[in-house]
């Protein structure tokens, strides 16, 4: 059978095993093994349970369950509200002050925990109610928070990241670095947007009920030692790993540790049974995402096996348009599928495709993933998968999910804008990296 | 009386399976967390011994690799049993029970399978690292077999857990496709 027709063939069957409600890891299983053993037939089941263990063979990604426990660490306790109050105090005479620290403790937050729905949760469980007391509507409200937590998959330590340099055997250390400038223009869009929105509202319904909360210098300086520790491992993890002092895997386990510890030091959650609620959580979390890991490896094993990966790659480059349009594609389709899918399983199923593609036209893959990663945020906040939306829905039962999309519909834009920002200006993703580490 | 009685006997059956495949799955998750927790150790031991004392590491990386793959293993029939596998949960969104049982019940029958075959699999790979005795092949030349066996072990749980989950569904001892995962997040 013609490669590009098995192809076809495999992405009908994985969207339709998917569209059942079957957990994504075992999805991405059985089509594999399914399609190896009917058209290489079952000479090839030996090298199956090989190649399931190999996906999961490499050091690197023994950095992904220690992120997750450093996250989990931040995520559990009360460093969420901490935080909240710290950028509170410190941002409270910054126009639109209130907004502009929400999206600030979003993004804080979201790169030291690593997750988005966990984000939501937390800093909006205080920030929605603040940010509505204070006269800002719930669109706006709901949309910041929404949007904010997308960051966390941008910014650095970001397992996506990880998966997208396992998958693609490109360095973390050069991904998370170009991460951080696009993490910070995106962060400062969306600021930009919660500003003029609420500027504008402001002056419509000409409400000046934005209230400052006055705060004495001393107020600003105790919430410090709570909230910088944790700022400082993963600054200091993301330190040595650039420096190239340690391998990420090395960098994370010590972070992973040095937050537990934090949190029974500063939280005082000394209780081993707390500990190990978190570290039961932080496993989990991991066996989720390795187990989609090792089954997407049996995935791309069977595509390139049978050719698949090959022959997509060598249409695609064939095709002769203009990568621009080839971009832009590939934009569309990443969108789509994060509309379904959550980012690790999609990194995983196309990365191993797209990069030979990307790089065939020209494209700096570190770029690429920046590019993917933030195609990736929008699926956060779309619905039907986007648990962002519903997590706000949750903490917050009277604004209606309409009106949280209404929300957070132009922070999408500002997403959108900045993909295209960055297009023109390839250099705010690759420019840091190159700069630090050399190309 | 002797038809309702073998009724009952098999219901009590099927509680006992159910009850012991959940606390083997928790059993599970313990283990599962506890090489995770011997995995931060080791990492750190490898850290000091390597920056600190300048000694060369042999056997960390290694066992870390091992210890995590293990723990993934073992500790995903825990994560079914909690419901902790990502899904896309579009098309039994807008089904009633009926339809959302028959696609939970789908679900699982295509899952044990792709488990059945990674566990025959696996046991035939593991029995062939313990006979012809392969090691690693590295400094630390740990033999396969023990670094192997978590993978037929968590693929048999695994195997349990869905015959489990199959029966509850069928007897409606559990609602197809719960929506458990949202109150989780917000707490």
């Amino acid at each position: 059978m013609d490669p590009a027709l098995i192809g076809l063939l495999i992405t009908v069957v994985t969207i339709g095993v998917f569209a059942l409600g079957i957990p994504v890891a075992f999805g991405l299983g059985f089509v594999a093994v399914t399609f190896l053993l009917l058209f290489e037939g079952f000479g090839m089941s030996k090298v199956i349970a090989d190649t399931f263990m190999e996906g999961l063979m490499e050091f690197t990604i023994v950095s992904i369950p220690m992120f997750i426990v450093m996250g989990m660490a931040v995520a559990s306790s009360p460093a969420g509200k901490d935080l909240y109050s710290a950028l509170d105090r410190w941002l409270n005479r910054v126009p639109g002050g209130l907004v502009v620290s929400n999206l600030g403790a979003c993004a804080l937050f979201a790169a030291l925990s690593g997750s988005s729905p966990a984000t939501c949760a937390a800093i909006g469980k205080m920030g929605i109610p603040e940010m509505r007391q204070r006269g800002y509507s719930k669109e706006i409200s709901a949309g910041t928070i929404a949007a904010g937590g997308t960051l966390g998959i941008l910014i650095p330590p970001s397992i996506t990241m990880i998966v997208f340099g396992i998958s693609t055997e490109t360095s973390i250390g050069q991904l998370f670095m170009a991460g951080i400038l696009p993490g910070i223009m995106l962060t400062g869009l969306f600021m930009a947007w919660a500003i003029f929105k609420t500027w504008r509202t402001n002056m419509d319904a000409n409400s000046a009920s934005v209230v400052f909360n006055k705060f004495s210098w001393k107020e600003r300086f105790e919430i410090l030692p709570r909230v910088l520790p944790f700022l400082t491992v993963v600054v200091g993890v993301l330190y040595v790993l650039y420096g190239g002092i340690a391998t990420p895997s090395e960098a994370s386990g010590i972070g992973a540790f040095l937050c537990i510890i934090l949190v029974a030091v500063i939280y005082k959650i000394y209780d081993p049974k707390k500990l190990w609620r978190i570290l039961k959580g932080s496993m989990k979390e991991s066996v989720m995402i390795m187990m989609i890991i090792a089954c997407s490896y049996l995935f791309s094993f069977t595509l390139s096996n049978l050719y698949v990966t090959q022959t997509i790659a060598e249409v695609m480059t064939s095709l002769d348009v203009n990568k621009w349009v080839l971009l832009f594609m590939i934009n569309i389709f990443l969108l789509v599928a994060g509309f379904f899918l959550p980012p690790v399983a999609i990194i995983l199923m196309t990365a191993p495709i797209l990069l030979p593609i990307i790089e065939g036209v020209g494209f700096d893959p570190i770029w690429f993933a920046v590019i993917l990663t933030i195609n990736m945020e929008i699926g956060l906040i779309t619905p039907p998968v986007g648990l962002n939306l519903y997590v706000i829905k949750g903490i917050s039962p009277d604004i209606t999910l309409p009106e949280i999309l209404r929300g957070s519909l132009p922070f999408m834009l500002c997403m959108v804008l900045a993909i295209i920002i960055l297009c023109i200006f390839p250099e705010i993703a690759t420019w840091l990296p190159n700069y630090l580490l050399g190309s | 009386m002797g038809f309702l009685y073998e009724t009952l006997k098999i219901l009590q059956l099927m509680n006992t399976f159910i009850k012991f495949v959940h606390s083997l799955s928790r059993l599970c998750g313990t283990v599962a967390t506890v090489l995770l927790i011997s995995a931060i150790l080791v990492i750190i031991n490898m850290v000091v011994s390597r920056y600190v004392f300048n000694l060369t590491t042999s056997w960390q990386t290694e066992y870390v690799i091992y210890s995590l793959a293990g723990a993934t293993f073992i500790g995903c029939p825990y994560v079914l049993l909690e419901k902790g596998h990502v899904n896309v949960e579009l098309l039994p969104h807008y089904l009633d029970y009926k339809g959302k049982l028959i696609l939970a019940i789908i679900c699982s029958v295509l899952s044990l399978m792709f488990s059945t075959l990674i566990f025959v699999l696996a046991c035939d790979m593991w029995f062939d690292a313990y006979v012809h005795n392969h090691t690693t092949g590295t400094l630390w030349n740990a033999p396969l077999w023990k670094l192997y066996i978590s993978l037929p072990i968590g693929f048999f749980i695994m195997i349990l857990q869905y015959l489990a989950d199959i029966i509850s569904l069928v007897t409606k001892r559990e609602m197809p496709f719960p929506p458990a995962k949202l109150e989780e997040a917000i707490k």
